[in-house]
């Protein structure tokens, strides 16, 4: 056994008027009698040691201060000691040692019970600790509840409470339940001892629910359920949501041709002037046939067609690299079919400042330069255009663009194709104006001289006079392109001017822009073609145009004599395009 | 989008101001009824006592805590508990020591008392607050504190005020006041005696905190419930 000095254990003061310390007396057999010990106490402000008042109170081994020998704040000293031997000692203040009572007076009444019975609330209220002088405010307590059912081993506690009541909500009925309380100073952190235990039984008032002794078990069926359902519903919800992304893996997007193709649907019709047309659009697809086969193969296809006796030379037109000249496209719409590459007939929108976009910016930069030459010849700039036009017969820009069209029975069916399609009628018999004396503004090609020359029939005046007949009228225009040449205005007012009114007119139209739509040049000839048909000239009834009927060779147009019935007013197609089928109607 | 973020800017600043009222309050004050500075607004004498015991107990609580962090942090080593046997500057004035002098005492008194107390504690305040910073790796959580305390004896010391104009007919006596000679104890350049100081100050500290929230309850019991709190 160890050797155990006598201890002061624990000063305690209940309510902050009196107070008692406790001590244990050890294993000293020599100080068996408990007299022996002394508890001596000593103000700070004071000398001499004081033995304590009153051994008796507080039971055995403890010294007890009355309320006339506390001071609250006045500091304390206690000592255990014998005759000559202090064993302890403790110094404090009253306020430190300040541990309550317990409260007194437990009770519980009933709040309410829940609908099925098997939970109710309980109010528990209670009397703070006899001592304590809450009234007059000389201590504050604070109260903390516990309780637990009866066959727990574990108190739940509830938070420490300024006010004597305390509601306990949810407690099993069928249950019975042990609740205690203690209190402590407000300030401090230690608390008081435990009430008595107070004991809670629904059955005592009657409202004990003995069928519903079983246990609501965890309803694990209608958990697992309803997740499941939640989850579904999160699955679905997340699908929907998500749905592009979703529908991109589950569906991954076929990709659309971005390549400027050719809608498959023209070459199974055999429509391959359509095919060409789209063709000489891209000059870029050239190097591209040569090496896809498979277009070979299809033309080659195409070739067997006994009935197509054109198709035989149609494999040497797209083949033909000069067929395949670099002409920028007109139209900017990225479709299938291809046509729409160029200008697309039935398409309203044009947007020409994308139709210059096409693939080959080289092309567009030579079309640039051939369309002010040929802006020049047609709108007869200010400039002398003299020596231009001349020259312009035998320069390449007109060799190229007579060479330029692939194929056709139908020079000005392409007019649509490109804005230089209409170049080599109109260069043609522009060309024929030479000087700007008397001469008309088209001419016919009488005929091409091996050289590559045109030859052109000597103009008719009259059709100057025809023109100047002529109204223009505006409708005429089937405007569907934004802007318009010289030509149009050429049409409609230079009909009654002269050729020395043409060069102004002419400077007009330039002037407002550098192209000019195969419709308006299309109304245009078609236009004089009219007046070229209404009265009859003194000389010979050369037509104005003249189709080309067979594109012999890179060097050759074989030009139908026949004159041109007058066209109709639905020749002019929006974009100056001329389907096959109109020409049909308009040619003999 | 300017506008749209500069509104909600402005809306997270108040917001922020918000919370920062709400969260350093610490539910102490609620708000004033009467705006500071009104001067014909009049708080019921109840409401006066309500924040004033509010108030006194906020500052016995961070002194009490204070006192044991630095007792937890400084004092245990050094035997300090030993010297526990200190005097207060405040030792002087005569307050009540139990609840019988407290009740035998008459309310003016007390008050003016309470008020003395809270006089003599201003100065040693300001200076704890400046000096505990100075102490060697001072936890942020006193430093905190000690400000926290100088504030709120001075909004004590206005309640106070106001509470004894309210009761007091006469002139309100300022003689009750005991000076702190303690700063040098504070500054000595040895470290335990240093220490030692401040020890004693937050000890005094606690005690007069606790002693003021007492002395207040009792009047607040006495003076409006009428001994039936």
């Amino acid at each position: 056994d160890l050797l155990q000095w006598p201890q002061i254990s624990k000063c305690r003061s209940p309510e902050m008027e009196t107070f008692s310390c406790f001590w244990t007396a050890g294993n000293f057999y020599n100080l068996t009698v408990p007299r022996i010990l002394q508890l001596l106490y000593k103000k700070s402000n004071e000398e001499d040691w004081k033995e304590c008042p009153d051994y008796i109170t507080s039971g055995q081994n403890s010294c007890y201060f009355n309320a006339s020998y506390t001071s609250v704040w006045t500091p304390y000293c206690v000592q255990l000691a014998s005759k000559n031997e202090v064993y302890d000692k403790k110094c404090f203040s009253v306020d430190e040692i300040v541990l309550p009572d317990p409260p007194v007076h437990l009770n519980w009444t009933l709040l309410n019970t829940s609908q099925t019975g098997i939970h109710g609330d309980i109010q528990v209220r209670w009397d703070p600790p006899p001592t304590a002088d809450v009234r007059k405010g000389w201590i504050t307590l604070e109260y903390e509840l516990q309780y637990k059912e009866v066959n727990e081993t574990k108190w739940k506690e509830l938070k420490p409470r300024l006010s004597t009541m305390a509601p306990l909500y949810s407690l099993k009925t069928a249950r019975d339940y042990e609740i205690r309380i203690r209190s402590r100073q407000r300030t401090s952190e230690k608390f008081g001892e435990f009430s008595e235990i107070l004991y809670v039984s629904f059955s005592q008032i009657g409202i004990g629910c003995d069928h519903c002794t079983e246990e609501v078990e965890f309803p694990w069926f209608l958990v697992v359920v309803f997740g499941v359902c939640g989850l579904a519903v999160t699955v679905i919800s997340i699908m929907l949501s998500k749905q592009p992304r979703l529908k991109m893996l589950i569906f991954p997007p076929v990709p659309v041709p971005k390549i400027k193709g050719i809608d498959p649907d023209l070459l199974k019709k055999g429509k391959l002037d359509e095919v060409n047309s789209i063709l000489a659009c891209h000059d870029n697809y050239k190097t591209q046939l040569y090496s896809d086969d498979l277009w070979v193969e299809f033309i080659e296809l195409d070739i067997e067609d006994p009935d197509e006796k054109n198709r035989a030379s149609d494999t040497d037109k797209l083949l033909g690299e000069d067929h395949l000249k670099s002409q920028s496209c007109l139209g900017g719409k990225d479709d299938d079919s291809g046509r729409a590459s160029c200008c697309e007939p039935d398409i309203p929108e044009t947007d020409f400042s994308a139709s210059d976009m096409c693939d080959a910016t080289s092309d567009s930069d030579q079309f640039k330069k051939a369309t002010e030459k040929e802006e020049d010849l047609l709108c007869l700039d200010r400039q002398d255009n003299d020596e231009s036009l001349p020259s312009l017969v035998n320069t390449d820009p007109l060799h190229r663009h007579r060479n330029i069209q692939p194929e056709n029975s139908h020079l000005w069916a392409h007019f649509g194709d490109s804005a230089e399609s209409p170049h080599p009628s109109v260069h043609i018999q522009i060309s024929n104006q030479n000087s700007l004396t008397s001469t008309d503004f088209y001419a016919q090609v009488s005929d091409i001289t091996p050289a590559g020359r045109v030859v052109l029939s000597p103009g008719q005046k009259s059709k100057l006079g025809r023109a100047q007949r002529e109204s223009c009228t505006e409708q005429n225009f089937t405007m569907d392109n934004t802007y318009f040449c010289e030509a149009d205005v050429k049409k409609c007012i230079a009909v009654t001017s002269h050729e020395e009114n043409e060069p102004r007119i002419q400077e007009q139209g330039y002037n407002e822009d550098g192209y000019f739509t195969t419709e308006s040049l299309t109304t245009t000839v078609a236009n004089l073609g009219a007046s070229t048909a209404a009265p009859p000239s003194s000389e010979m009834p050369v037509a104005d145009y003249t189709s080309i009927h067979i594109v012999q060779s890179p060097q050759g147009l074989v030009l139908n004599a026949t004159a041109l019935p007058v066209p109709d007013k639905e020749f002019n197609v929006s974009c100056g395009y001329v389907s096959t089928d109109q020409l049909n109607k308009i040619m003999p | 989008m300017i506008t749209k973020g500069a509104s909600l800017k402005g809306l997270l600043m108040v917001a922020l101001l918000v919370s920062h009222m709400l969260l350093t309050k610490e539910g102490v004050t609620s708000l004033p009824i009467c705006p500071k500075g009104s001067v014909s607004c009049q708080l019921s004498l109840e409401e006066l006592f309500d924040r004033a015991v509010k108030l006194s107990h906020y500052i016995h609580f961070l002194s009490s805590e204070m006192f044991n962090e630095f007792d937890e942090r400084y004092a245990q080593g050094r035997g300090f508990i030993a010297k526990a046997v200190n005097s207060c500057h405040t030792a002087s004035l005569t307050t009540p020591e139990d609840k019988e002098q407290a009740q035998q005492i008459h309310h003016e008194d007390l008050l003016n008392l309470i008020l003395g107390v809270l006089r003599s504690w201003n100065d040693p305040l300001i200076h704890l607050a400046s000096e505990v910073q100075r102490i060697k790796e001072a936890p942020e959580t006193i430093l905190w504190k000690a400000v926290e305390i100088e504030e709120q004896n001075k909004r004590l010391l206005e309640g106070m005020e106001k509470i004894v104009g309210r009761i007091h007919s006469g002139e309100v006596e300022n003689d009750i006041y005991t000076p702190w000679e303690g700063l040098p104890s504070l500054q000595l350049a040895d470290e335990d005696s240093r220490l030692f100081a401040f020890y004693n100050l937050l000890h005094c500290l606690r005690r007069d905190s606790h002693k003021i929230d007492n002395y207040l309850k009792v009047l607040k019991c006495r003076l409006i419930h009428d001994n039936n709190c």
